[in-house]
């Protein structure tokens, strides 16, 4: 009698312990789903900042035409973006066109004064760091989800849940926490 | 070389360890009390606990609007500091959790908190010194150091060593006031004790209550130590907070209000550091986190 109650006691622990282990595996997957699309919100973001940008540095830079037209197409090439992979590359090729354009702000003192500039910068040092903490933060989640995936208990689920590794969001730019940062 | 990975577990282990240390405290001490007064002291346990229970447990449900009133914070909006707004956003998104409340403690001495009972129900607050002396990446790391502590719970897990503590030193105290008074009565029903016993429940009553305090400002500190590990894994920069700390270090200014009420929930303690021993302290010394966030700068591997 009471080894039967000790087998089911020990049968009910197994199915928690299950049971627990695939929701856990579920409930990775949905949050690498929602870091990316955070990351898509913050790219969208910056992308909105951008016309305005242009606008302002033009004011003042005429002759960058180069520089302006590289960020126009980056941008334009980053919003028809939708795997991860070409989302990333899209994001690191406008990262790259910014930094050419903010580089190209320090030869013109005039238009690094102007208040609508500096507000600007503000804006668009904030939405890089913003992007940048989340591809932080989905490669984060993705290193838990392609741990879980690969390891006891979550690889006997993987195949029935079809969740499997995912990949992670790589920017290639090896300056990439080096985001244009402003103090105040 | 440690990184935030390993040093956010090993302090989560030892938090572990000693709230398991308290739960051993508690055992003891209800052995002990059983030992000396047989059966009445089994009784008075359920009451110490639901007394110690009722008394933090109200604290920890409303630790979002009690602190505040009892710092003299004022919530603010994103309007009345956009900046700081921003910053707290961009912790928010690293840290993937949802944007507290915020709120601003008109102090000259540059302070911060995080309080509430859950992430929904998170409260950050600044001191206007604290926003006054630091740049940009310096105040980055104080917020995310106390959106660590959201994370990680600290509201909770500070609340259970209250509780544990004060339900231990209720105990004692109880037992205390009942040997000077009723205790004969129940001495009688163990009369063949051996006397060596009753004098060592007796050290452990008289001790316990210094011991559960004890175990709560080390949990204290290993949590603040957890919260700066977390805090780099957030920024992934741990020169900021290290920068910050520094800051904190070198201004002797304190916080006005000296409530000891609220004195563990702040960034840097508000106290006195030289009149409290280090081993009541509730967060381990500045210059040791700063240490420990110089050996993290000094590991490349940042991911």
């Amino acid at each position: 009698m009471s080894s039967t109650i000790i087998v089911l006691g020990i049968l009910a622990l197994i199915l928690i312990f299950l049971v627990a282990s695939y929701n856990r595996l579920i409930r990775l997957n949905v949050s690498v789903d929602e870091a990316f699309s955070q990351i898509e919100v913050q790219l969208k973001r910056r992308s909105d900042l951008i016309p305005n940008l242009v606008e302002t540095v033009k004011g003042y830079a005429k002759h960058e035409n180069s520089v302006f037209e590289n960020v126009v197409a980056a941008r334009a090439k980053a919003t028809t973006a939708t795997t991860v992979s070409d989302v990333a590359a899209a994001d690191g090729a406008l990262t790259q066109a910014l930094r050419g354009l903010l580089a190209v702000t320090e030869a013109y003192p005039d238009l690094k004064a102007s208040t609508n500039f500096l507000s600007l910068q503000e804006e668009l040092s904030t939405t890089e760091n913003k992007v940048s903490f989340a591809r932080q933060f989905y490669n984060d989640n993705v290193r838990s989800l392609n741990q879980s995936v690969k390891t006891f208990p979550g690889n006997l689920f993987a195949g029935v849940a079809k969740v499997s590794a995912r990949d992670f969001y790589v920017v290639d730019d090896p300056q990439d926490r080096k985001a244009p940062n402003v103090k105040f | 070389m440690p990184n935030f990975r390993q040093l956010q577990l090993a302090n989560q282990r030892k938090t572990f360890g000693l709230l398991l240390g308290m739960a051993v405290l508690v055992f003891v001490v209800i052995y002990a009390a059983l030992n000396y007064f047989g059966k009445t002291g089994i009784g008075l346990v359920p009451f110490a606990v639901g007394m110690a229970l009722i008394s933090v447990w109200g604290s920890y449900y409303a630790s979002d609007t009690i602190v505040l009133t009892m710092t003299g914070a004022r919530e603010i909006q994103s309007s009345d500091n956009p900046k700081l707004f921003d910053l707290i956003q961009e912790v928010c998104i690293a840290s993937g959790l949802s944007m507290p409340k915020v709120a601003i403690v008109e102090d000259r001495a540059p302070n911060a908190f995080a309080t509430g009972r859950n992430p929904a129900k998170a409260v950050i607050a600044f001191t206007t010194g604290i926003l006054d002396v630091m740049d940009r990446d310096e105040l980055q790391g104080v917020i995310a150091h106390e959106l660590s502590h959201v994370k990680n719970r600290d509201t909770l897990v500070s609340a259970i060593a209250a509780t544990t503590a004060g339900a231990i030193a209720l105990l004692s105290d109880f037992i205390m006031r009942m040997m000077w008074f009723g205790g004969n009565r129940d001495r009688e029903d163990n009369g063949n004790q051996n006397p060596l016993a009753l004098v060592a429940s007796l050290i452990v009553l008289i001790l316990a209550p210094l011991a559960a305090l004890l175990l709560r400002s080390a949990i204290s500190r290993k949590r603040e130590a957890l919260a700066d590990a977390t805090a780099v894994a957030f920024t992934r920069n741990p020169a900021g907070l290290r920068r910050a700390l520094e800051v904190l270090q070198q201004d002797s200014t304190v916080v006005n209000q000296r409530s000891t009420a609220v004195a563990h929930i702040w960034i840097e303690s508000p106290l006195d550091q030289s009149s409290v021993s280090k081993l009541f302290a509730t967060h381990p010394p500045l210059s040791e986190r700063i240490a420990t966030l110089r050996a993290m700068e000094a590991n490349p591997n940042l991911n």
